[in-house]
Order: structure tokens, then C-alpha cells, then sequence
């Protein structure tokens, strides 16, 4: 039961098309989890439709007509249900039976790097935002990372596992925005190693590097 | 200006047997107001051109995707319009090295696939989102339009409406909260 969902804040300049690229990624894998939010985005790409409705219309260039004729001339007809193959597929970076985000499909996602005993970190790149500072965590149960607070805004989304950070209870299908005002301590609760998909802020505010970000989190 | 049946009759019209005056019938009422969202967007009115042609050239390739059940025509165009443009900056404002590599405008992550059990309840509030933007109190009407014309939303909403950018997000919150209580009451 997913009991923390992206607030609207970030929804509306989503179905806006104004988040950037590596936050889209983290509340797109919510919104694959979770109808109630798909629900939310709809209503929401429904006010952009209704917009869209109520704009004011600007008359097309003269030969606009012809020149989308022949953008489509030739174009075969794509067939229904070609779209967007959202199936749950197995990853290697996953324990069995977690579900890979769709939202990672056209991200580059390194390996497993070691952070600490029982913590491990994975580099998220966003195609054509390679600067998102996007982050895959998988901490081992019973874990914890040190007492901190964010430079900017934090997005996690929880694939596996829970965490406590005080505040509340963050299981599989969570989600939790965190910025300057939280001061928290994520404890890995017991029974299951705990992955995350995290988006950081964006890189510049750190000196550019994982090793020093991530360091900075956990201590070292 | 065209009813919602004469809309979707056009549009099963160019679904099934690629009808080209009902495709010509959508070019004319959708194509200007494309266009007109885009600029009204700030999109520079040459790319606002070229993606209204684009938007509506797609619309002629998947119309076989769409689903009169699962969104109108107009939510439906809003998403290729906005996701083709947020294509275009991805390619022209990302670096030179990344372009290329497979980003299918349609597959962006903000679409939301909907279940058949969730399409109903979806359809319903849909069909009154215009009506209830229409009865939201100004400031909120305008926090939601700024939304989605402004390049920089947050910080033109704290500007326009005297605001410290810290309350926006609340006064955003605040906006939608009332949109959706407003659709609340025009559920059957």
C-alpha cells in the first residue's frame, strides 16, 4: 500500500512539461506504481488540453497544409498497441521479482559501486541532461546513512525495501521529496536490502563528483 | 467551431480509413490553436510553425492510438505538442553528443497510461476540467496558467502575484487542491 505520493508541486510542471529531466525520471517511476497518481497527471495534462482549447488561435503559414501533407506522405499508419511497452521486466541490479522503472529505459545506469559496508551506489545518467545528478542506492537492512541535510531539492523513490528516516516509515512504492528544512536519518528497517531511485539536485551544487556527494551523505 | 462528436468522427475517420478531408477538418481547428499554445508558451513563432505541423503530422501517424475512452482529442494533442517540444530543447539545449540516441517524443516518461478501470472515472472529470478552470478564483486560474506558459513558473508566479518564492508552491498546491474539489462536485 503506497502511503507517500508526490505532492503537486511537482505534478503540474510535469504535466507542464517544465520538470527537468532527471526529476521527471523519479516521479515518472512513481506514477508507474501508482493509478491514484496517474490519475492525478491526467486531470492535470486535461488542464493542458484545456488550455490548448482556449488558446488563442495564430493562422498557420500559407503552404502549412501542403508542407504536413508531405510530412505524412509515405508515413505508414502506425498500428494500435505499438506503443509504450511498460511490461515489468527482471534487472540485474534489482533483487528477483522488483520491477525495473520504465523511466530508466533510455537512462545509462553504471554498475554497482561500493560506498560503504552493505551500501552500494549506481550513476543514473539522463539522456540529454547529463548533469541530473540521478542515483540508484541499495542499502543493506538495518543500515543507516549519517544525519544530513540537502543543498537543494531530494526526490526518492523507494523500489525495494523500507526506510525510517523519523519522519515516517518509506516503503516499496514510496515516494518522499525532501529540501533544505529536512534534517533526516534514513535507517534501512529490517527484513530486506532497500533500493532507491534518488535525484540529488543538480550536480554543480556539489564539487561534481559522486565519491564527495555520496561521501558527504555517509561520512566518509 | 466543431462539437466533440464532429471531432471524433474525424478522428475514427482518419484511424480507419485515413480519410484525408477529416484530417484537413482537424488541420483547420487544431493546428492554429497548437500553434497559438506554443507561442502563448513563449515558443519563437517559427517553432511554434514548424511543431504545430508536427503535432498534427503525428496525429495523422498514431491515430490508430487513440482512444476517445481514454482522453479527448485536445489533452491528447496537448501531450504530443508539449512532449515534441520538450524534445526540441532536449536536442538543441543538451549536448551536441547526446543527440541522436533514441528519444521517442511519445514514450516520455510524463504520460499517463491509464487502465481500463481507471479510463471511466478519468474520462468523466476530463469532459469538466474547462468548466471548473473557468469558475476557480482568478489568482488560482492564474497560478495554473502560469504553470504552463511560463519558463520560469515559480519564479513568475512570486513576481506576478507579489508572492515570496517559498509560498508559491503552497499557493500551487492550494490551486489544484481547489480545481480538483471543484471536479469532486460534478462527479456523478
Amino acid at each position: 500500500m503506497i502511503q507517500h505520493h508526490p505532492g503537486d508541486e511537482l505534478l503540474l510542471p510535469l504535466a507542464a512539461g517544465r520538470l527537468n529531466a532527471g526529476q521527471a525520471v523519479v516521479v515518472s517511476a512513481h506514477l508507474e506504481t501508482c493509478a491514484e497518481c496517474r490519475l492525478r497527471l491526467h486531470t492535470l495534462q486535461a488542464l493542458g488540453g484545456a488550455l490548448l482549447e482556449e488558446a488563442e488561435p495564430i493562422p498557420l503559414d500559407p503552404g502549412a497544409w501542403e508542407r504536413t501533407l508531405q510530412r505524412v506522405d509515405g508515413a505508414a499508419h502506425e498500428p494500435a498497441g505499438a506503443a509504450s511497452a511498460t511490461a515489468s521486466r527482471p534487472h540485474p541490479l534489482l533483487p528477483a521479482g522488483v520491477r525495473w522503472p520504465a523511466s530508466l529505459q533510455s537512462c545509462r545506469v553504471s554498475d554497482w559501486r561500493w560506498m560503504g559496508p552493505s551500501m552500494r551506489y549506481a550513476r543514473v545518467t539522463v539522456p540529454h541532461d547529463p548533469d541530473s545528478a540521478l542515483y540508484l542506492l541499495r542499502i543493506g537492512e538495518g543500515r543507516s546513512l549519517p544525519r544530513h541535510t540537502h543543498g537543494g531539492i531530494e526526490l526518492t523513490q523507494v523500489l525495494c525495501g523500507a526506510f525510517d528516516d523519523g519522519r515516517s516509515v518509506f516503503g516499496p512504492g514510496d515516494f518522499d521529496a525532501a529540501d533544505e528544512a529536512v534534517h533526516h536519518q534514513p535507517v534501512v528497517q529490517a527484513g530486506a536490502t532497500c533500493v532507491c531511485l534518488a535525484y540529488v539536485g543538480a550536480r554543480m551544487r556539489f564539487d561534481g563528483r559522486i565519491a564527495s556527494l555520496i561521501g558527504g551523505l555517509i561520512g566518509m | 467551431m466543431p462539437t466533440d462528436d464532429e471531432i471524433k468522427t474525424w478522428m475514427r475517420a482518419v484511424a480507419e480509413s485515413a480519410d484525408r478531408p477529416a484530417f484537413a477538418a482537424l488541420f483547420r481547428h487544431f493546428a492554429p490553436r497548437v500553434k497559438g499554445f506554443l507561442a502563448r508558451a513563449g515558443t519563437n513563432d517559427a517553432l511554434a510553425e514548424e511543431l504545430a505541423q508536427e503535432t498534427l503530422a503525428a496525429l495523422w501517424r498514431r491515430a490508430a492510438h487513440f482512444d476517445p475512452a481514454r482522453a479527448q482529442v485536445s489533452t491528447w494533442l496537448y501531450t504530443i505538442a508539449r512532449n515534441l517540444r520538450i524534445d526540441h530543447y532536449r536536442r538543441t539545449g543538451g549536448v551536441p553528443a547526446e543527440v541522436g540516441e533514441d528519444w521517442d517524443p511519445e514514450q516520455q516518461p510524463a504520460d499517463a497510461h491509464l487502465t481500463p478501470e481507471e479510463l471511466l472515472h478519468a474520462a468523466q472529470r476530463e469532459r469538466s476540467v474547462k468548466r471548473a478552470l473557468a469558475e476557480l478564483p482568478p489568482e488560482q486560474a492564474q497560478v495554473l496558467r502560469l504553470s504552463f506558459f511560463d519558463e520560469q513558473p515559480h519564479g513568475r508566479i512570486a513576481r506576478d502575484l507579489d508572492l515570496p518564492l517559498g509560498t508559491v508552491k503552497s499557493r500551487i498546491r492550494l490551486a489544484v487542491k481547489q480545481l480538483r474539489r471543484i471536479l469532486e462536485r460534478y462527479q456523478p
